[in-house]
């Protein structure tokens, strides 16, 4: 299977501390095309800052990140700004969707961004809410959904413009049991079908339970990276 | 472009009372800069109208040096050259006023007065400052007559009436004496004390005899049909003229010391106009900084996904501009029928303040103007207010940053 994300010796001190946080610690790592990763881990062990520095929000202190070929680490802001666009597929805790938009169109905003044309841009969108089960949902805006209606766009918006990978930051942390299994159904099955990486970060042992790959992280290092065989 | 207009345009309705107080500031701050700009301007424009029609004209043709030095020697000859030079550009002049003037003794018996004589032909001098309005007793002359008319106060100074003698004494052109006794035909009325105590008016022909100046002006003023055409005609019409012994002045050049007051005045206005911007201009910069503040995560999270700072900073510039945009119009809209309806009906005023109009020669209303750009003025002044306010934000979305922005 092809690499999709590699790491080699990757570091990440905070220096805007009292005293120094060593956030990451020569982590290297390698991502395959369709991995369903789960990046766990105590509080402060670096899951978030691991998430960063490979979604290109970060910059690592030392180390590469290698993703398609380019080391990200060395690219420029602006640089940076566009490969995320084109790359990468972003879930926050938070579900983050834009709240004057309606679903379809925070669906459609990436895709709009990378200036896809109009009529494929919404017959991708439409598709993917489908997908999510939202179809009946498409006009309506963020704050007439609830909050796992609101994750659900904010997977198909994640994966609508079909992104080398996706980073979701603890995504089912505000979600009741039934809207996280139900979310964690869809990613699930998107996985499978359309063979797009999903790494997590998670606190969430639902979500751990169901992933194929789970990466323990302890004080920034790599501690355990189990493979599980799942249905 | 249009997703970022899009954006723009429905965040600046998440709060719409918010938004509604903000665009009402703006509003208000416009009708009220509008309102004080047409009135003010209007007053002037009464006074500037007064000064041309009472005093200098739009433009007027002197010798060269007659402006600096006000003598009779400084006469101009109004022969062919200025003649021609005037019709070759009359679709423009409406009429020309010819005048030869200068200052003289009266005197009646054992009395003398100081007075300023003014040689004119009464029909066109009518026709530029209703001088035959004026006139509360006696008749007034016509070109060819050979008697004076004089101001009410050098009446009563000198003791004199209608069909008394009176004698003038003054210096004529190139050293000659001027001097001749002239039948009083009629006594005017003005309004200024100064006009009141000192005019005298003869026939331009009789001046000019009387002056030892046959032939020669000391201004032709003329009188133009579109004031906007004056500086380009002064230019237009010096063409023709030799330089060595013509010139044009404007009425600003005219009358330096008025054009310095109302300077002076507009300064004093835009100083108050400025404070009602500045209170707007706060009025948006708070609803701004609120807005970004609150949606700091958001933006956070938007520069995460892909967005570059450029839209995102073009977002909140946008915002700022609609809110300045939609406040602007409504404030014209609003202004616009009040100030017309002031244009149209002038406030007329009463006692103390009809009576100092009235002494200078102005009519005992306050009039409102309606000249495009008073409105032109509020408009870009908010403009750039409000680009200046939006790059506030612009300067902080360039320095934020997205991760501790998006952990907000």
């Amino acid at each position: 299977m092809k690499t999709v994300i590699k790491t080699s010796e990757l570091s990440k001190v905070y220096t805007n501390t009292a005293v120094p946080v060593h956030a990451l610690k020569n982590v290297n790592l390698e991502f395959k095309e369709g991995e369903f990763t789960a990046i766990v881990g105590p509080s402060g062990s670096g899951k978030t800052t691991f998430l960063n520095v490979i979604g290109g929000l970060d910059k690592p202190t030392e180390g590469h990140v290698v993703i398609d070929d380019v080391d990200i680490a060395t690219m420029k802001e602006s640089q940076l700004f566009d490969f995320r666009l084109r790359h990468i597929g972003f879930v926050f805790q938070a579900y983050n969707l834009i709240p004057v938009l309606t679903a379809m169109e925070n669906v459609s905003f990436i895709m709009l961004l990378q200036k896809k044309e109009k009529k494929e841009m919404q017959r991708r969108a439409k598709e993917m809410l489908e997908q999510v089960g939202l179809s009946d949902k498409l006009d309506v805006r963020p704050s007439q959904l609830s909050g796992g209606q609101q994750q659900r766009v904010a997977v198909a918006r994640a994966l609508a413009s079909k992104p080398d990978f996706v980073l979701a930051d603890e995504p089912t942390a505000n979600l009741d049991t039934e809207s996280a299994f139900n979310l964690l159904d869809i990613m699930l099955r998107l996985n499978r079908e359309e063979n797009i990486t999903l790494i997590f970060s998670t606190h969430d042992q639902r979500v751990i339970e169901k992933a194929r790959r789970v990466i323990t992280l302890v004080d920034g290092a790599v501690d355990k990276d189990e493979y599980f065989e799942r249905n | 472009m249009k997703t970022l207009l899009t954006l723009a345009w429905r965040n600046l309705w998440r709060k719409k009372r918010r938004t509604f107080i903000t665009v009402s500031s703006v509003m208000f701050a416009v009708v009220l800069a509008i309102v004080l700009m047409s009135m003010v301007n209007g007053m002037k424009q009464q006074m500037i109208d007064s000064i041309i029609s009472n005093i200098s004209g739009h433009l007027q043709i002197q010798d060269v040096l007659y402006h600096d030095e006000p003598t009779m020697d400084h006469a101009m000859e109004y022969g062919k050259e200025v003649q021609d030079a005037v019709a070759a550009h009359d679709e423009f002049i409406e009429y020309t006023v010819p005048r030869i003037e200068g200052f003289c003794l009266a005197s009646k018996e054992l009395s003398t007065r100081g007075v300023y004589l003014m040689g004119v032909l009464p029909e066109k001098e009518d026709r530029m400052n209703n001088l035959l309005s004026r006139l509360k007793e006696g008749r007034m002359f016509t070109a060819e007559d050979d008697f004076v008319v004089i101001a009410r106060g050098v009446a009563n100074q000198l003791n004199l009436s209608v069909g008394d003698t009176i004698v003038l004494l003054g210096q004529g052109f190139q050293g000659m004496t001027a001097a001749g006794t002239y039948q009083v035909g009629g006594i005017l009325e003005f309004p200024l004390p100064e006009q009141n105590n000192t005019l005298v008016y003869m026939p331009l022909q009789e001046a000019q005899h009387f002056f030892a100046a046959p032939g020669r002006l000391n201004s032709l003023i003329l009188m133009l049909s579109d004031v906007s055409m004056a500086d380009h005609l002064a230019g237009s019409i010096q063409e023709e003229l030799d330089d060595e012994w013509y010139t044009l002045k404007t009425w600003e050049e005219l009358m330096p010391d008025k054009v310095a007051a109302f300077e002076a005045r507009d300064a004093q206005v835009r100083v108050f106009a400025w404070v009602l911007y500045i209170v707007a201009g706060f009025g948006i910069f708070g609803t701004i900084i609120t807005m970004m503040y609150e949606r700091l995560r958001e933006f956070g999270i938007l520069l995460s996904i892909g967005l570059k700072r450029s839209q995102l900073a073009g977002i909140c510039m946008l915002e700022t501009l609609f809110i300045s945009i939609i406040g602007v119009i409504a404030g014209v809209f609003v202004g616009f029928p009040i100030v017309y309806w002031f244009y149209a009906n002038p406030i007329q005023l009463a006692d103390d303040l009809a009576e100092v109009m009235i002494d200078f020669g102005l009519e005992p209303f306050m009039s409102f103007s309606i000249a495009s750009d008073i409105f032109v003025y509020q408009v870009l002044t908010i403009f750039i207010i409000a680009l200046v306010v939006g790059l506030y934000p612009v300067r902080k979305l360039f320095r934020l940053d997205m991760i501790s922005a998006a952990r907000k």
